[in-house]
């Protein structure tokens, strides 16, 4: 039987959503009284685990997953050894540099040498500073990092943004952005070369689902 | 204070040994019985001599510090063989086949914690013959090591590196590189958003899900634009996969018809080390598949090492020992305990001491192995009955002053004949 890892959060309903147009309905988890981290399709056909959005791609490296949905953001900060097939088009956004907007900051260059930079996205943050030789303090925060420039504590920050509301109202602005995400599609290598369960008549179908969407 | 191994590290007690040695022992059998040889090879290795073949990147290598010259532990066998090979065994005749059991080490970057940096490997290198015979050969060890393990659930992903890259030269130079990461990585949604014309782009989506059934590969292979070194190659690997099946149709111990083979020309390495056929074995067990050794030919490697650097082809393969030893202890089909002793040989008097080693010796000297071990004093009757009892141990040999010994048997309410420590 075929595993998906779902993550929890923003990209969980589009993801139900999906795996329910080829035939697997976890919609279970989307029940506010379910407490359950592991569930059945109706039909038996396929298990699913809701996780943490971070550790989808460690259930499916390892292979306790044969599938699994992420956003392209953590591909990146996390770099796991998975397949990645299918770009899935939705939960968009964009991993961003911010900062105050009553600082004198407009661009990524005129931050202070030295400065620091507050993010859950450490190793993304760490990488772009370095391919600009710009030596900055990445300060590694796990939510709310919006308050790293509030509080005077970072100058900028390295944060995901979809609509720039938080940003707005948290009085911050965009400098510059660092790469466009999606969610994708992502597989155990070992398991899609093994075509275990059928997997790619399973991947296939989601690719044309997605597809048809668009 | 408290002295802890180094992280990543593992001592083996007497069990784990006693199952590693069931494990080594079938496979020595198998590689005996083709004809291979063992090789013990330096654990310590010159940095340069284990990065030659361009395979084993320097922050792989668990290095050493050494005034002289840079020193790392192997990890892997196949570069160590190769420099032997070439060197002090030049004068011998071809082909050379050898076989290993050895401890390897890696260095794993990043963030994993305490991972395992030492492992046990088993495998051998037919060297000096080229041609799809030394490949069905080095595949046919393969196949009876896993039967001989009694592994029933296994298959073996084969991919053709020569044919691969061969594939791969009709992508523009610039960006061939990514292409070739991106097959390699299964990494479909790079490939879908490459600067490539509409038919390359379908060149290389068809490569990246170009496995399966042999026939059906081969037939999708053979479909696409080939020049005559690709159709030789192709042919080569038709001839290697019609050879397995035809053995296995003639040869009656086999429990399946067919080899277990899943074809995949996208198996590619992000480096040029292979030259023919590659391969993985796999465990498939339960949907958790798990890779338990591999191997390739590498035509190439000897005459890195060899000092007129003439060309001696070579093929081979590791099984990586952990990995079988988990896919087997999940089967119940490892030792569950170490094996009991037969005998205790307990000297009664301090005058009995000479005595009772030498009837001990007596009941060692037995064409089977018997185990005979001496109590060592400090306990009364009833204590070493008991022991004996908790040790399994089979039968008492009470030895008098006069030499004499009484033999006992252990009346355990529950004698097995192994022993939990």
């Amino acid at each position: 039987m075929i595993t998906v890892a779902l993550p929890k959060g923003a990209l969980l309903i589009d993801s139900i959503r999906l795996l329910q147009t080829v035939g697997l309905d976890f919609s279970t988890f989307l029940d506010s009284s379910n407490r359950l981290l592991q569930i059945y399709d109706p039909s038996h056909t396929a298990k699913a685990l809701l996780v943490r959005a971070q550790d989808v791609p460690v259930y499916v490296e390892y292979g306790q997953a044969q599938l699994g949905i992420v956003g392209y953001d953590v591909l990146r900060e996390k770099k796991p050894q998975v397949a990645h097939l299918v770009d899935l088009q939705f939960g968009r956004c964009r991993l961003s540099i911010a900062v105050k907007n009553t600082s004198p900051y407009r661009s990524v260059l005129e931050l202070p040498p030295h400065g620091r930079v507050a993010s859950k996205f450490v190793y993304c943050a760490r990488e772009y500073f370095n391919s600009l030789d710009l030596p900055v303090e990445v300060v590694p925060l796990y939510g709310s990092v919006e308050l790293g420039p509030i509080t005077g504590m970072s100058e900028a920050i390295v944060d995901l943004v979809s609509t720039g509301r938080t940003l707005r109202d948290n009085g911050l602005i965009e400098i510059e952005t660092l790469f466009e995400s999606t969610a994708r599609l992502i597989a155990h290598p070992l398991s899609y070369r093994l075509n275990t369960g059928n997997l790619s008549n399973l991947v296939e179908q989601v690719r044309s689902s997605s597809l048809s969407v668009v | 204070m408290v002295y802890q191994p180094p992280a990543g590290a593992r001592d083996l007690l007497p069990l784990d040994v006693a199952q590693k040695c069931w494990i080594e022992e079938r496979l020595q059998q198998v590689f005996d019985r083709w004809g291979y040889h063992r090789i013990i090879t330096s654990t310590l290795e010159r940095l340069d001599t284990l990065m030659a073949g361009g395979a084993i990147q320097r922050s792989a290598v668990i290095q050493l510090q050494d005034a002289q010259e840079e020193l790392g532990l192997r990890p892997e066998l196949t570069a160590s063989i190769a420099r032997t090979a070439v060197t002090r065994m030049a004068g011998s005749t071809y082909p050379q086949r050898l076989y290993y059991h050895a401890n390897v080490f890696s260095r794993t970057k990043g963030s994993s914690l305490n991972r395992q940096q030492e492992f046990y490997q088993s495998g051998i290198e037919l060297l000096g013959s080229s041609g799809f015979l030394a490949d069905a050969e080095v595949l046919l060890v393969l196949a009876e090591c896993l039967n001989q393990l009694g592994l029933s659930d296994w298959c073996l992903v084969l991919g053709e590196a020569g044919i691969a890259r061969s594939l791969l030269s009709t992508f523009p130079e610039a960006i061939q590189d990514q292409v070739r990461q991106a097959i390699a990585h299964l990494d479909r949604v790079t490939i879908d958003t490459l600067p490539l014309s509409p038919e390359l782009q379908e060149r290389a989506r068809i490569m990246l899900d170009l496995r399966g059934r042999p026939t059906d590969v081969l037939q999708q292979v053979g479909s696409l634009e080939l020049d005559f070194p690709q159709k030789e190659a192709l042919n080569h690997l038709k001839s290697l996969i019609l050879l397995l099946d035809e053995y296995y149709s003639v040869s009656a111990s086999k429990s399946t018809a067919k080899f277990p083979l899943i074809l995949d020309l996208s198996l590619l390495q992000t480096i040029d080390y292979y030259t023919g056929i590659v391969f993985e074995v796999v465990s498939n067990t339960n949907m958790q598949p798990q890779i338990l050794g591999r191997g390739g030919r590498y035509d190439q490697l000897l005459e890195l090492y060899h000092p007129q650097r003439v060309k001696i082809p070579g093929i081979g393969f590791m099984l990586n020992i952990e990995d079988l030893h988990q896919v087997l202890l999940a089967n119940n089909q490892l030792p569950q305990a170490i094996p009991a002793n037969n005998w205790l040989v307990v000297p009664q008097t301090p005058q009995a001491y000479a005595a009772a080693f030498s009837y001990a010796e007596k009941l060692r000297n037995s064409v089977h192995l018997v185990r005979v071990e001496i109590d060592l004093g400090g306990r009364d009757p009833l204590e070493i009955r008991e022991y004996a009892r908790r040790r399994c141990i089979q039968q008492i040999a009470w030895i008098k002053t006069t030499g004499s010994p009484i033999i006992e048997p252990v009346t355990a309410e529950h004698v097995a004949p192994y022993i939990d420590i």
